[in-house]
């Protein structure tokens, strides 16, 4: 199929906003988390999307994978409307497009082993148990951990190898979309340097598409082909990785572009910056 | 140079556990001059915010401090009791922390969480505590303080929680300022203006700051002296532009080398395989040795001195 793999078509996301009391007497607003995005993401595409907390990046990434439905516009899987997917073919779609968290501790039941998370997983996805063993192993293998980690309990682990073992889970289902939000924002520097690479290495090798979300510009560098800039629900920049890092055309990117940490190369620009930042 | 503001010496900080006591603080050396800001960077586990805790004494119930000597200002900080100790924080040294969400109580107003500050170190009137606050609150870049004060944590947004108490913390003048990890909760644009307001507090008010994170490059716009550590130790300490461009340590060279960064070359990031060890399990040696790719011998059986030379000190069989 040549089309994308995911669209979204002027998708919007709002919350009622107020107390009780507001909404009896009809003055309640709606708070707009996405306001009227559209997208096309490509087969096989590493997308990052860039934004600060309330920029509705998050929003974005539980729409795509059907966690929240949008109050305006639709999503599309392969030209589908999910809307119908999440009716007619609901476990499927589900296979399809998977999610790896920010915080690895919350998203690992802290009472299974992790060959008991990756079974469940596996037997979703209708592998016959005699196979679940040699899964397993071939799993954490992918992800750079060794069969000893199956009998382990998720406290036993370190916070990178839980990241692994979260993306393990979500590789078990063999999804053509990957979606991980802030996957390595909680990681210590050295650890998240060996988790970006291992993503790289996967998304080529398996021909992912991976929807990075992320707040750090760098390490979107690193890893995009394509960077979304968002900002208060809506889409600012949009391109090439390259093209937004060094032309950027929205001052919002160029201030998140000058925000990013240079070492003492950013040291005279440092008293600069202060004075253009808003307060707050 | 000027006598040092804190000294610290061969500071050691323990855990209770089953197995008697596991050192995470394992002789730490460092000091930190008048008006000076300082560094220290290192990954979880590292003992950099354990050690400062420590100079504030504010352990808690778990870890104690097992060793060692603290001076600010010439008095030992060990020897003092606890209300002596009450005086010295919040009035001499002052502490920031990661998350301002959780440092602030819901319940009463920014005015009100400040003035009690205010007014338990100084013997002013409850407006003159007032007027502090606002002074301090406006100092950080808050406009409108006067109204400001009355507002309640929730009201404010993270960065300016964060700006709230950063100004509680200088409202009573502290010599020495200790951050830890004040920007890591805070989108990028806001923690470029608080490392940007840290950089202003200690130019206009000559406070000694020590500057507590894992992001190198982020301290490296601020600081004078970067201290490194790992597993405990001090691995590596020396001014800013040395540490940047000609670090002698390994783990620091690695540490520089696997951030990722809007220049250079593209490709797979350098990684430092392994991770940092674990409380109760620290290699014999340096404790780097079982991630470092220099390391020989030597290095799994002894642990290296941190040793002086020409401003700069290193802990480390082959230094670079």
């Amino acid at each position: 199929m040549n089309g994308p793999i995911l669209a979204l078509r002027g998708v919007t996301k709002s919350y009622p906003q107020g107390g009780f009391l507001d909404r009896l007497v009809g003055a309640a607003s709606r708070f707009v988390a996405l306001d009227d995005v559209t997208l096309e993401v490509a087969r096989g595409d590493v997308v990052g999307i860039v934004g600060e907390s309330g920029s509705g990046k998050s929003t974005l990434a539980s729409l795509a994978v059907g966690l929240t439905r949008p109050t305006a516009g639709e999503v599309l899987l392969d030209g589908e409307p999910l809307a119908a997917l999440m009716r007619d073919h609901a476990a499927p779609w589900r296979r399809r497009i998977q999610m790896v968290f920010q915080d690895s501790s919350s998203a690992l039941n802290p009472r299974k082993t992790i060959a008991r998370c990756l079974a469940e997983t596996l037997a979703l996805r209708g592998v016959p148990h005699q196979a679940w063993e040699a899964e397993t192993v071939a799993l954490l293998g992918l992800v750079g951990l060794g069969a000893e980690t199956a009998p382990r309990l998720p406290h036993e682990l370190s916070g990178g190898q839980r990241q692994r073992v979260g993306l393990a889970r979500a590789l078990a289902m063999k999804p053509d979309i990957l979606i991980a939000d802030e996957p390595v924002s909680s990681l210590d520097v050295s650890l998240q340097a060996q988790v970006i690479n291992l993503l790289s290495r996967l998304a080529v090798d398996l021909g992912l598409t991976l929807l990075f979300i992320s707040h750090d510009l760098a390490v979107v560098r690193t890893l995009c082909s394509r960077i979304i800039v968002m900002r208060q629900g809506r889409i600012v920049e949009d391109g090439p990785c390259r093209d937004v890092l060094e032309r950027p055309t929205h001052p919002y990117t160029q201030l998140l572009i000058s925000s990013v940490p240079r070492g003492i190369a950013g040291r005279r620009t440092a008293v600069a910056a202060a004075a253009t930042g808003a307060a707050g | 140079m000027s006598a040092p503001l804190l000294e610290v010496e061969d500071l050691h900080v323990g855990f209770r556990g089953a197995d008697g006591i596991v050192e995470a603080v394992r002789g730490v050396d460092f000091s930190v001059a008048p008006g000076e800001i300082v560094g220290v960077v290192g990954e979880s586990g590292s003992g950099k915010s354990l050690s400062m805790l420590a100079v504030m004494r504010l352990l808690g119930t778990t870890a104690r401090i097992t060793g060692g000597r603290v001076r600010f200002a010439g008095e030992d900080l060990l020897a003092a009791g606890e209300a002596r100790m009450r005086d010295i924080r919040g009035r001499d040294i002052a502490m920031v922390f990661q998350d301002p969400q959780s440092a602030l109580n819901p319940a009463l107003t920014i005015g009100r969480q400040m003035t009690d500050v205010v007014r338990a170190h100084r013997r002013v009137s409850a407006g003159g505590a007032r007027r502090i606050a606002a002074e301090a609150l406006e100092r950080v870049g808050i406009s409108d303080a006067a109204r400001r004060l009355d507002a309640y944590p929730h009201q404010f947004s993270g960065g300016m929680r964060q700006r709230a108490l950063i100004a509680m913390a200088i409202a009573c003048r502290p010599r020495l300022l200790i951050a830890d990890e004040p920007t890591t909760a805070l989108d990028v644009t806001v923690q470029a203006q608080i490392v940007n307001l840290i950089a202003e507090l200690r130019r206009d008010l000559d406070l000694a700051v020590v500057f507590i994170s894992h992001n190198l490059q982020l301290v490296a716009e601020i600081v004078d002296r970067v201290m490194v550590m790992y597993g405990g130790r001090v691995v590596e300490d020396g001014p800013v532009a040395d540490i940047e461009t000609a670090a002698r340590h390994p783990y620091t060279r690695l540490l520089k080398a696997c951030v990722p960064s809007l220049q250079g070359p593209l490709g797979p990031l350098t990684t430092i395989e392994g991770a940092p060890p674990r409380l109760g399990r620290m290699p014999a040696g340096c404790p780097f040795a079982p991630r470092c790719p220099q390391a020989v011998d030597r290095c799994e059986r002894e642990m290296p001195a941190l040793v002086a030379d020409a401003g700069r000190r290193v802990a480390c069989w082959r230094p670079q």
